[in-house]
């Protein structure tokens, strides 16, 4: 798995700088081969997570292995948004770089094995993780459109010429992933913290233990909840969704991974 | 064989000369060219913005002359010019004249820098002398030159990146807020040629359906008419604005016609899709506050001409970049020409053919026991075996070099002779000649860079 994830890590990292001159220099050519990169850099990485599943079964119940899915999924969302929008090279540009951070440390700190498969918390905590992580992922890519489309909208309304050439993508592109993001991820989320409170049972007999880590997802799952509502229910525009998606990661990278880490 | 262009644009004449100079039927022309003996090969290239006639002649004197004289006879006119043709006319040789073409195909030398149309007219008029026989081998590598250096500039550079028109502007900002303008709706308010024009440049980046609001209804059903939409009263706004995504406005009077509490009332039954407001009316017709409401985006014609402003000084700066792509092709182009002169060629084969004779005769020369005089004869008979061989190619060479026709033999001896292979028999002589032939080629330290395109010093 480690060489796999050496492979895409690599290839993250070539995406990241391609997409970046790309879009800073600019060039049209730089950004689709960033676009590309980043898909080689997916298609390695998935076969790292195949390589794990087919050879020594390891769950998913490391730090590592789920911020190395969660840029997983991240991507895979991206790339098939770049089906849809073409000009989204802007957030490749944001995206690889945290994707090679990602799988870089990943490959660095796989643990050399997990926990016993016959373990019946093992079905819940795979799931926990993998549906976590994918909220994560998707929530992230949500923040990243939201944080572009901020700086765009500042721009536009501020009347001002694309600087250097750098173009970013549309403000509706920027906002239809916003809100496809936020709804998926806030799915697999919601999804995620069930299976780990279906996990803590299976391990301790109870549904929620209070530690830091239950406590503050599910105070970022509430978050998210009114944020979600506020987008679908309450038509909020897109600015404020955007404002909302970028505060609203931020929480959750603080809630789950900043409290996991820290305890 | 030396390149030539004459011609006039932009800069060295007005409008009403150039419109007189301006080819109808360029093929006639060119046959006219034909006629002209001094004249090997000629394409005409003739635009509202530039009449010019790149030419090969191994006569550049003649040549020049005759390209002046095709002005002044077959497109001059009878009617007298407001001034003398001279102060029109520019002329450019070899170097200037393949790097002026260099920079006119790549849309460096347009009146608006990195307009696209400059392209496919430069290949329409190769086109045409191709079809017209009056385009060589020189002028097709010429041009086909022009064409690669024009792309690379295009994917290379922002040139031709920044809309410069106001229309264009209005489009490029729409795709800036929408993904694309497919599909999307316009709302026109007023029926006026502003608008006409700036709904011409949105319908061509896939704007789908247009709605017309006007004072007079008449003109608005003509308008929505002419371009497959419906026509409305003013007093539709408030329902065509929560449909409309961009709202295109132009119409006459001193106060404006859409506040601020239209448009928030629009905003907030139309959801959070965004809204693209261009306010071309003078004066104008949208409450600038409007650009303060969440997704609307309005832009006046201040605005707009301020991107266009903006766009025109960064593709000035994208410039440089372009003339050092123009510069670096025409260095390739002349060595090409270098190359195919006869004497190097000559030289070349020469060389070679001596360079592989020595070392044969100094192998064989090692296996024998030879004393100086039979060393002696092996050398001579080789030298006179290789000179004979060599007599009738060479000659022949030497004889067509300078013609038109003679190109072709001297790029398929090079051909044949495996002379721009660095890995043929005898290849290791090119050093040496290529050291001479730099020495007197080399421009002397601190000598001024080449250059080309000012016509005003060209200008004769």
């Amino acid at each position: 798995m480690a060489t796999w994830l050496q492979i895409g890590s690599a290839l993250y990292l070539a995406a990241a700088l391609a997409a970046a001159a790309g879009v800073l220099w600019p060039s049209n050519r730089l950004r689709i081969l960033g676009t590309w990169l980043l898909g080689f850099g997916t298609a390695a990485h998935t076969a790292a997570f195949g390589v794990m599943h087919a050879g020594d079964p390891l769950p998913l119940a490391d730090l590592a292995t789920a911020v190395s899915m969660a840029v997983l999924l991240a991507n895979l969302f991206l790339l098939v948004s770049v089906l849809r929008f073409r000009r989204l090279a802007g957030l490749v540009a944001l995206l690889a770089p945290l994707a090679f951070v990602g799988t870089f440390l990943s490959a660095l700190t796989l643990p050399d094995r997990g926990p016993d498969a016959a373990d019946a918390a093992v079905l819940w905590s795979h799931s926990h993780v993998l549906l976590g992580s994918a909220g994560l992922a998707l929530l992230a890519v949500a923040g990243l459109a939201g944080g572009l489309l901020l700086v765009e909208d500042r721009r536009l309304k501020a009347k001002r010429p694309l600087r250097g050439g750098v173009r970013l993508p549309s403000i509706e592109a920027l906002d239809r992933i916003n809100t496809a993001a936020l709804g998926l991820g806030f799915l697999c989320l919601t999804v995620g913290v069930v299976t780990g409170a279906l996990w803590v049972h299976a391990r301790e007999g109870v549904y929620y233990t209070g530690s830091p880590h239950e406590l503050w997802t599910t105070v970022a799952w509430s978050i998210y909840l009114v944020l979600v509502l506020a987008r679908f229910l309450l038509h909020q525009d897109a600015r404020e969704a955007a404002l909302s998606a970028v505060a609203g990661f931020a929480f959750l990278v603080f809630a789950v991974v900043g409290v996991g880490v820290a305890t | 064989m030396r390149v030539l262009l004459c011609g006039m644009n932009h800069r060295t004449a007005p409008v009403e000369v150039r419109e007189r100079f301006a080819v109808e039927d360029p093929r006639a022309c060119l046959g006219k060219l034909r006629g002209r003996s001094a004249i090997a090969e000629a394409v005409l290239l003739s635009t509202c913005n530039r009449v010019e006639v790149v030419a090969a002649s191994s006569e550049p004197a003649p040549a020049e002359a005759a390209l002046r004289d095709f002005f002044e006879r077959e497109l001059a006119g009878e009617a007298p010019l407001p001034g003398e043709l001279d102060d029109y006319l520019y002329t450019y040789h070899d170097g200037d004249a393949v790097l002026h073409l260099f920079r006119v195909a790549s849309s460096i030398d347009s009146m608006v820098v990195g307009e696209p149309q400059i392209l496919g007219q430069v290949k329409q008029a190769f086109r045409e002398a191709v079809e017209a026989g009056t385009c060589g081998p020189v002028l097709s590598r010429l041009f086909q030159a022009g064409f690669a250096v024009a792309k690379r500039v295009r994917s290379e550079t922002a040139v031709a990146e920044r809309p410069v028109s106001v229309a264009r502007v209005a489009v490029d900002l729409g795709r800036q807020i929408f993904e694309s303008l497919e599909g999307k709706v316009a709302l026109l308010i007023g029926a006026g040629e502003m608008i006409e024009a700036a709904l011409h440049a949105l319908r061509g980046d896939g704007l789908a359906e247009v709605r017309v609001a006007n004072r007079t209804p008449e003109r608005a059903a003509e308008l929505a008419r002419r371009f497959g939409g419906s026509s409305h009263g003013l007093g539709d706004l408030p329902e065509l604005l929560v449909e409309a995504d961009v709202v295109l406005s132009c119409i006459g009077g001193q106060a404006p016609l859409l506040f601020w509490e239209d448009l928030a009332a629009a905003v907030r039954r139309r959801g959070h899709r965004p809204l693209f407001v261009l306010d071309i009316g003078v004066p104008r017709n949208v409450d600038p506050r409007a650009n303060e409401l969440p997704g609307v985006y309005l832009y006046d014609l201040d605005d707009l001409s301020e991107v266009a402003e903006s766009n025109t000084r960064e593709r000035r700066r994208e410039v440089l970049r372009a003339e050092a792509l123009a510069l670096e092709a025409r260095e390739e182009f002349l060595a090409w020409m270098h190359a195919l002169a006869a004497v190097p060629t000559i030289r070349r084969l020469r060389a070679r053919a001596e360079a592989v004779r020595r070392r044969e005769v100094e192998r064989t020369l090692r296996r024998l026991d030879l004393d100086d005089r039979g060393r002696e004869a092996i050398d001579a008979l080789t030298r006179s075996i290789v000179n004979k061989i060599l007599h009738a190619p060479v000659s022949r060479l030497r004889a067509l070099g300078e013609e038109a026709s003679g190109l072709a033999h001297l790029e398929a001896a090079r051909h044949l002779f495996a002379l721009d292979d660095p890995h043929a028999p005898g290849a290791e002589s090119d050093r040496e000649l290529e050291a001479e032939a730099g020495e007197g080629r080399r421009p002397a330290p601190g000598a001024a860079p080449a250059r080309g395109g000012d016509p005003e010093r060209e200008r004769r």
